[in-house]
C-alpha cells in the first residue's frame, strides 16, 4: 500500500547569524514518516526534537535541507504538485493566536476555504460553517466574534473547524488538545477517530500527552534531537518500550489516578534541543 | 494581620456587553490565596479562567468591566487603585505568564533583550546586572545554554523553549504572587517537571504565591493546595486538592474526571465527555450553570435558584442542589 503521505529523509538545518558569527542548528537529521489512508500517526519527542519542523516540511511551510515530500507515493516537486498537496493536506498549528487573521470574524474565516475552492453557494457555506462549529462543540453565535473575542480553547477549536471544512484526506495536528479542558478534548478525540472510520481520514499527530497518543494512535513515532529513536504501533511501544529514552518518558506521565506518588524517572533537564551540527 | 491571606478575590464579576444584556464570563467568584500557597483553577473551556487571570493584573480587555466586592492584594483593594498604582505592582509584584506566549513576546526583539528590559524596567540595576539576572532565570526554566540561545529571536525558538522563556520573563522580577495561565500547556513532561519543582521551590522556600490555571488534573496534587472548579462563568466547587479529586462532588466535576484520559486508556473503552454542549452565557439565567447537561438536577430548584455552598467536610465545598438535598449519594 502506498502511503498517502510521506516524509523520506527529512534533513532540516537552519543557519543563524549573531553578532558575525555563523550557527548551525540541525533541527532534523534524516527523519523518514509515513502515513497510510485512514491511519493516525503519532510524533512524540521533548520540546525541541523537531516535530514542528518536520510537520512544516510536509506541507511546504519549510523547505528541507534535503529529502523529499511524497504525496500518493509521487516526489512533490512542482509548484502545482504543492498546490495538489495542499487541496488534501490541512494543518492545524500549534499556536492558534497567530494562525486566525485578527480582523476577520469567525465566520468568514470558516466559509475562505470553501470560498477559495469554489464550493457551494452563500446559504450552503453557511450551513457547514454552522456543521463544523458545532463538530467541535461551538454554538452557532461564535460566527459572529473575532478572535479576539474567544477564549484560548475555543480558538483552538475554531482553527481545527477550518482546516475540516474543505474535508482534508490528511490532517497534521501539531499540539491541539492540551489547551482544551478534558471534556472537549474528549469530545475532538472522538470526533477525529469517527473521522477517521467515515471518512478514512489519515492523520500526523504531534503532541506532548502521552496519553493521548495511547488513546487516539494506531502508530507512534518517538524523536530525540532531531532524530527517530523508536516506532511501532502504540500497544507494543507503550507496552514494551525498546528505548531506553522512551520508558523514561513513559514514567513520567503525570495522571490524576495515580494517588501522590512523585513520577519516576525524570531526566535532569537541560539535554533538549536540537543537536548543534 | 498574617492570618490574612495575600490575596483574596471577592464576588468579582466581569461582564461584555451582549446583544440582550450584559454577558457575565465571570460571575460572583470568590478565592483566596495564602502567602507560600497554590490555588489551582480548572475548568471547561471558555468558563472565565484567563478573565479572572486577567482582572488579577488589570489587564482585562475592553469593553468588559470588573466589579464586585474587590480584590485585595495585601490588604490593598486592587481595583480602587489608580491605573498608576496597579502598573506598579503588576511585573514586580504580580507577575503573569499569559497561556499565549506568543502574546507576550515581541517578534522583533532577542529573546534575552526582553528579560534584560523587564528587569532594567522595575530594578536600578546596571545592564550587566539584569543580563546575569536573565541568564539566571532561564537557567531555572531549563532554557538551554542561555549565554548563546538567549540572542534568539521568537521565531527561531521551538513552542516549548518560547513558552520557558515566557516563564523566565515572569519571574525576572521576583515576584510575591505568580499567575500562571496554562504556563506548562506545550511543555513535554520532563520540562514540565522541572517548572513544576521550581514553582514548587519558589512557594516554599521563598513564600510566593501561586495562581494556576491547567486542563492537566494530573498537574493539580503536584502543585497545588486548593483547587478551583469553573463552569460558564460560575465557581461551582473548591476545596483541598486531593478532596476535590478524590471525592468530586459536583455533576461537572464529576463529568470532566470521567472524561480525562489516564495511562490505562485506550479505544476499546472510549473516552465519555460530558453529553451536551455548553450553554450560551445569557441562556443561563437564574438557575443552577449546569443544569442543561446535568443528569440529576432537582426538578423546580436548579432552573430557578442559584445553589449556594454546601460544606462536603474538610474544607470542600460545593454549589449544587442535588448535593445540598441528597449529599454526595445524589451526584454520584
Ligand atoms: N527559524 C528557525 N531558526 C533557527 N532555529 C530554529 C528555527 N525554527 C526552529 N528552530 C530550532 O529547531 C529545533 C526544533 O524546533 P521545533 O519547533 O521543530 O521543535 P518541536 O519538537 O516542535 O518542539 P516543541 O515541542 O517545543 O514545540 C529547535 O531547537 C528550534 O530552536
Ligand atoms: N471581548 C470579548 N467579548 C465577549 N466575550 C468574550 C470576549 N473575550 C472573551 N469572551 C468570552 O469570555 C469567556 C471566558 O473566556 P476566558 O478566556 O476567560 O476562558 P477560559 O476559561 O480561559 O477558557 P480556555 O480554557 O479555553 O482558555 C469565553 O466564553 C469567551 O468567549
Ligand atoms: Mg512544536
Ligand atoms: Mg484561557
Amino acid at each position: 500500500m502506498t502511503a498517502i503521505l510521506e516524509g523520506r529523509n527529512i534533513v532540516k538545518t537552519f543557519t543563524t547569524r549573531r553578532g558575525g558569527q555563523k550557527h548551525e542548528v540541525r533541527a532534523v537529521g534524516d527523519v523518514t514518516v509515513a502515513a497510510d489512508r485512514g491511519e493516525i500517526v503519532g510524533l512524540v519527542g521533548e520540546s525541541g526534537c523537531g516535530k514542528t519542523t518536520f510537520s512544516r516540511i510536509l506541507i511546504g511551510i519549510e523547505t528541507a535541507s534535503s529529502g523529499t515530500v511524497l504525496h500518493d507515493g509521487k516526489p512533490v516537486a512542482t509548484k502545482a504538485d504543492w498546490k495538489a498537496l495542499r487541496r488534501d493536506v490541512q494543518y492545524v498549528f500549534q499556536d492558534p493566536y497567530t494562525s486566525l487573521c485578527p480582523t476577520m470574524r469567525i465566520g468568514e474565516a470558516l466559509a475562505e476555504p470553501l470560498l477559495v475552492h469554489g464550493i457551494g453557494d452563500k446559504s450552503e457555506r453557511a450551513e457547514r460553517v454552522r456543521e463544523a462549529l458545532s463538530l467541535v462543540g461551538l454554538q452557532g453565535f461564535i460566527a459572529d466574534r473575532l478572535p479576539s473575542q474567544l477564549s484560548g480553547g475555543q480558538r483552538q477549536r475554531v482553527s481545527l473547524a477550518r482546516a475540516l471544512m474543505i474535508r482534508p484526506r490528511v490532517l497534521i495536528c501539531d499540539e491541539i488538545v492540551s489547551g482544551l479542558d478534558v471534556s472537549v478534548q474528549a469530545q475532538v478525540l472522538t470526533l477525529l477517530t469517527e473521522l477517521q472510520a467515515s471518512l478514512g481520514l489519515s492523520l500526523i499527530f504531534i503532541s506532548h500527552d502521552l496519553r493521548v497518543i495511547r488513546y487516539l494512535c494506531d502508530r507512534v513515532v518517538v524523536m530525540y534531537r532531531g532524530e527517530i529513536v523508536e516506532q511501532g504501533p502504540v500497544e507494543r511501544v507503550f507496552g514494551a518500550p525498546e528505548s531506553d529514552y522512551t520508558r523514561g518518558l513513559l514514567a513520567a506521565i503525570p495522571d490524576h489516578s495515580r494517588r501522590g506518588e512523585p513520577r519516576l524517572g525524570l531526566r535532569p533537564a537541560g539535554h533538549e534541543g536540537a543537536r548543534l551540527a | 494581620m498574617s492570618a490574612d491571606p495575600a490575596l483574596r478575590f471577592e464576588h468579582v464579576t466581569i461582564a461584555f456587553p451582549g446583544a440582550e444584556g450584559p454577558l457575565k464570563v465571570v460571575n460572583d467568584v470568590s478565592f483566596a490565596v495564602g502567602s507560600g500557597q497554590c490555588l489551582v483553577i480548572v475548568g471547561e473551556s471558555g468558563s472565565g479562567k484567563s478573565m479572572a487571570c486577567q482582572a488579577l493584573l488589570g489587564i482585562v480587555p475592553a469593553p468588559g468591566a470588573v466589579s464586585g466586592q474587590g480584590i485585595f492584594w495585601e490588604g490593598r483593594d486592587l481595583l480602587k487603585s489608580s491605573a498608576r498604582d496597579w502598573m506598579k505592582v503588576r511585573g514586580a509584584e504580580i507577575a503573569m505568564v499569559f497561556q499565549d506566549p506568543a502574546a507576550a513576546l515581541n517578534p522583533l526583539m532577542p529573546v534575552g533583550r526582553q528579560i534584560v528590559d523587564v528587569v532594567r524596567a522595575h530594578r536600578s540595576v546596571t545592564r550587566a546586572e539584569a543580563e546575569r539576572r536573565a541568564i539566571e532565570v532561564l537557567n531555572q526554566v531549563g532554557f538551554p545554554e542561555p549565554e548563546r540561545r538567549m540572542r534568539a529571536y521568537p521565531i527561531e525558538l521551538s513552542g516549548g523553549l518560547r513558552q520557558r522563556v515566557a516563564i523566565a520573563l515572569a519571574l525576572a522580577c521576583g515576584p510575591k504572587l505568580i499567575v500562571a495561565d496554562e504556563a506548562t500547556t506545550n511543555l513535554d513532561v520532563s520540562i514540565q517537571a522541572q517548572i513544576i519543582g521550581l514553582l514548587r521551590s519558589l512557594k516554599e522556600e521563598l513564600g510566593i504565591s501561586i495562581v494556576f490555571v491547567t486542563h492537566d488534573l494530573g498537574l493539580a496534587p503536584e502543585i497545588g493546595d486548593e483547587v478551583l472548579v469553573m463552569y460558564a462563568g460560575h465557581a461551582v466547587e473548591r476545596g483541598p486538592v486531593r478532596e476535590v479529586l478524590d471525592r468530586p462532588s459536583h455533576p461537572y466535576t464529576i463529568g470532566l474526571l470521567n472524561s480525562a484520559p489516564t495511562l490505562e486508556s485506550s479505544r476499546a473503552h472510549p473516552l465519555k465527555p460530558i453529553p451536551g454542549q455548553v450553554p450560551a452565557l445569557d441562556e443561563i439565567g437564574a438557575g443552577a450553570p449546569f443544569r442543561s447537561r446535568c443528569p440529576v438536577v432537582v426538578s423546580g430548584r436548579c432552573d430557578s435558584a442559584k445553589p449556594d455552598w454546601t460544606a462536603c467536610g474538610g474544607g470542600h465545598f460545593v454549589a449544587c442542589h442535588r448535593f445540598a438535598q441528597d449529599g454526595i449519594g445524589g451526584v454520584q
